[in-house]
């Protein structure tokens, strides 16, 4: 995305930044006066209440890609771009009915903290626990440089500092939050930014409508020149658009900064309103992903606004053009808060995957696990921040696979391992193998051009399916020893 | 594991499997010389709910009592999903100046962007939330959970105090 935005350094914009970013410190030191143990560091001591739970829930599952990336994809392909958002109608109720109980239960039972324990717990596998965990490790590396390298551009874009001082700046915030308050600051600050986004979201959507005379008007307009962009597929094949929605949907099943937050909630009872409320939070935040993406076609088409130079000045360009200025700064400030809150997530899971699941799988448990969390955590940020300066076009490739790779090493297992009794410990490892290798392969054959793929298909759907394929024939010749692998605590849990 | 939930569950992975055979089926065609045939989206435009479905299925199963009163709002979101993706396949291509629209939208647009990606909302977690007493989670389920946790752990720690 990022290269792209432009400079918006203006008093206005400087002291809305400031504003945000003093109300996240000012959080964080709330937050690390409160973390005392490894519980509290990775999820919150389990205690958090469903409106925090909700709302952070929405920021972490929303990057600035939302803001940014996806508008500018609207801009160019047209409506096929919206099928990576639409499953969001169906992915919460979804992960609610397939995970959340499950694991929240495994966490009430065993005090669980991560999502490799989980399938460790259910396979009675460290082996399967610490390939989860690398095979996370590996996708969290890609998704933590991705955010690094935005970071740096939208604070460059806000405060005009430069990229790379911008990278260490919001890299030094999140890792000043993230490593004094673990998942309780990361909590209260995705509450705290997940409003903020939405209300940015809102109010830009609004705007769109206003400017461009409402929905119908602005269909006219682009139906004028261009209708294939308002067709159901886009300018993008059926095939092509229909694998965002089997990725991005079956694939919500997989992502662990949403389903490791299962366990935090306080009472397990509360689970009931969880779908509802984050599903409707989420279509707030994404009005903005959708409103601007059509609406800067329209006013591109009847000269409201000069064409764009590249497609992720879609939202700047719209909000520098048609908003008032005030707006501008929160939404730049909502993109700041987007990437960071992304970033604080996976840090905190990075680190529990290399203090805790790493260990378990070597037969070793480490003693002061919060220490060795702040550590591990200093460590994860460091090294983002690095790879996102020195990498180049390297940051875009790992950022693609990140999402894929999560969907295909971890849905057959954990989603699919959690809901049937059959699933032995053999498949599951080759499952979690087959994601790895396949996604690890496929993606760099596909950046080092060594291989294209036909149109409509990705590296990531056809890992996800082969993973799952290989799941269910792995545990289908090795279904003998299903029965035997798994503890009766699991079990019931498993029945419930 | 026995009774009806096992007559659901493994209809549910039936389904599931067959529904993730039918989407690579429709990837793997896309490999022909000459690109994806025709029917390789239907694969995937069946396939897809078929595969959210039938997971959807597998989670909420518990028990003797099935899927009990969800299967109604399953069917309907199999069926939403499966004829938003079909109607937007299968109707004419009618997108141009003048066309007429459905809530801003034209036609195939307003299927796919209101049916698939809102309708859902209203029958979903409004469906989990009305059977959450009965069909998902009780205080007694809760209670049960750590009373066999508290037992698991003592016999651990037993279990570590005997090395």
């Amino acid at each position: 995305m990022q290269t792209a935005l432009p400079h918006v350094a203006q008093p206005v914009v400087i002291g809305v930044g400031l504003a945000y970013f003093a109300v996240i410190i000012a959080i964080s030191v709330w937050a690390a006066r409160r973390t005392r143990t490894a519980s509290d560091f990775f999820v919150a001591g389990h205690g958090i209440g469903l409106i925090a739970l909700t709302v952070a829930s929405v920021s972490t599952s929303v990057s600035g890609f939302a803001f940014i990336g996806g508008p500018g994809l609207i801009y160019t392909v047209g409506l096929g771009a919206m099928f990576i958002v639409l499953p969001a109608s169906v992915t919460n109720v979804m992960g609610a009915w397939v995970l959340a109980k499950r694991m929240r239960l495994l966490g009430e039972a065993r005090g669980l903290m991560t999502v490799p324990d989980a399938i460790g717990a259910r396979y009675r596998s460290p082996a399967a626990q610490g390939l989860a965990g690398i095979a996370m490790l590996v996708g969290i590396i890609g998704y933590m440089a991705t955010n690094a390298l935005a970071m740096g551009v939208v604070i460059n874009a806000i405060f005009g500092v430069g990229i790379g001082w911008g990278i260490w700046l919001g890299m030094g915030v999140t890792l000043a939050y993230s490593v004094a308050g673990g998942i309780l600051a990361g909590i209260y600050n995705d509450v705290f930014q997940g409003t903020l986004m939405a209300a940015a979201s809102v109010l830009v959507f609004l705007f769109v409508l206003k400017v461009g005379g409402g929905l119908g008007e602005i269909s006219n307009t682009i139906l004028a020149t261009d209708p294939k962009f308002l067709s159901p597929w886009g300018k993008m094949t059926p095939l092509a658009a229909l694998s965002f929605f089997f990725v991005f949907g079956m694939g919500s099943l997989g992502q662990p900064q949403g389903v490791h937050k299962y366990y935090m909630l306080r009472d397990p009872m509360q689970l009931k309103w969880y779908p509802l409320l984050k599903t409707l939070g989420l279509i707030l935040v994404l009005l903005l992903y959708f409103g601007v993406g059509v609406g800067v076609k329209a006013f591109v088409t009847n000269g409201t606004m000069a064409p764009l130079s590249a497609p992720d000045q879609a939202t700047p360009s719209l909000l520098l053009s048609v908003t008032p200025l005030v707006l501008a700064a929160l939404v730049f400030s909502g993109v700041a808060a987007a990437t960071m809150s992304a970033a604080n997530s996976f840090i905190n899971i990075g680190a529990a995957v290399v203090m805790h699941d790493l260990p378990i799988a070597f037969g070793r448990r480490l003693r002061n696990e919060l220490f060795w969390g702040r550590t591990a955590t200093v460590v994860i940020a460091v090294a983002a921040a690095v790879i996102a300066q020195n990498s180049g076009t390297m940051v875009a490739f790992l950022g693609i696979f990140g999402w894929g790779l999560f969907a295909s090493t971890l849905v057959p297992a954990l989603a699919v391992g959690l809901n049937w009794d059959g699933a032995t410990r053999a498949g599951a490892i080759a499952s979690i193998a087959t994601g790895l290798l396949v996604t690890l392969s496929l993606e760099t054959a596909a950046y080092l051009k060594i291989f294209t793929f036909p149109s409509g298909v990705t590296a990531s759907a056809v890992a996800l399916v082969m993973s799952f394929l290989t799941f269910f024939f792995v545990s289908w010749l090795t279904r003998e020893s299903a029965e035997g692998q798994i503890d009766p605590d699991v079990k019931l849990i498993m029945e419930l | 594991m026995s009774g009806p939930r096992d007559v659901t569950r493994v209809a549910a992975r039936f389904v599931l499997v067959g529904a993730i055979l039918a989407i690579a089926a429709g990837y793997a065609s896309a490999f022909k010389s000459g690109g994806a045939p025709s029917w390789a989206p239907w694969l995937l435009a069946l396939g897809i709910p078929g595969a959210l479905g039938a997971i959807m299925v597998l989670g909420a199963t518990r028990g003797s009592k099935g899927i009990g009163r969800l299967k109604l709002p399953f069917l309907f979101v199999f069926v939403v999903l499966a004829s938003g993706f079909c109607l937007a396949l299968g109707l004419p291509i009618i997108e141009s100046a003048g066309t007429p629209l459905l809530l801003g939208l034209p036609i195939r647009a307003a299927i796919v962007i209101y049916g698939i990606g809102l309708l859902p909302i209203v029958v979903l977690p409004v469906a989990y939330a009305l059977t959450f007493d009965t069909q998902t989670l009780s205080e007694e389920d809760i209670a049960r959970v750590r009373e066999v946790g508290e037992r698991a752990r003592a016999a651990a720690s037993q279990s570590e105090e005997g090395k």
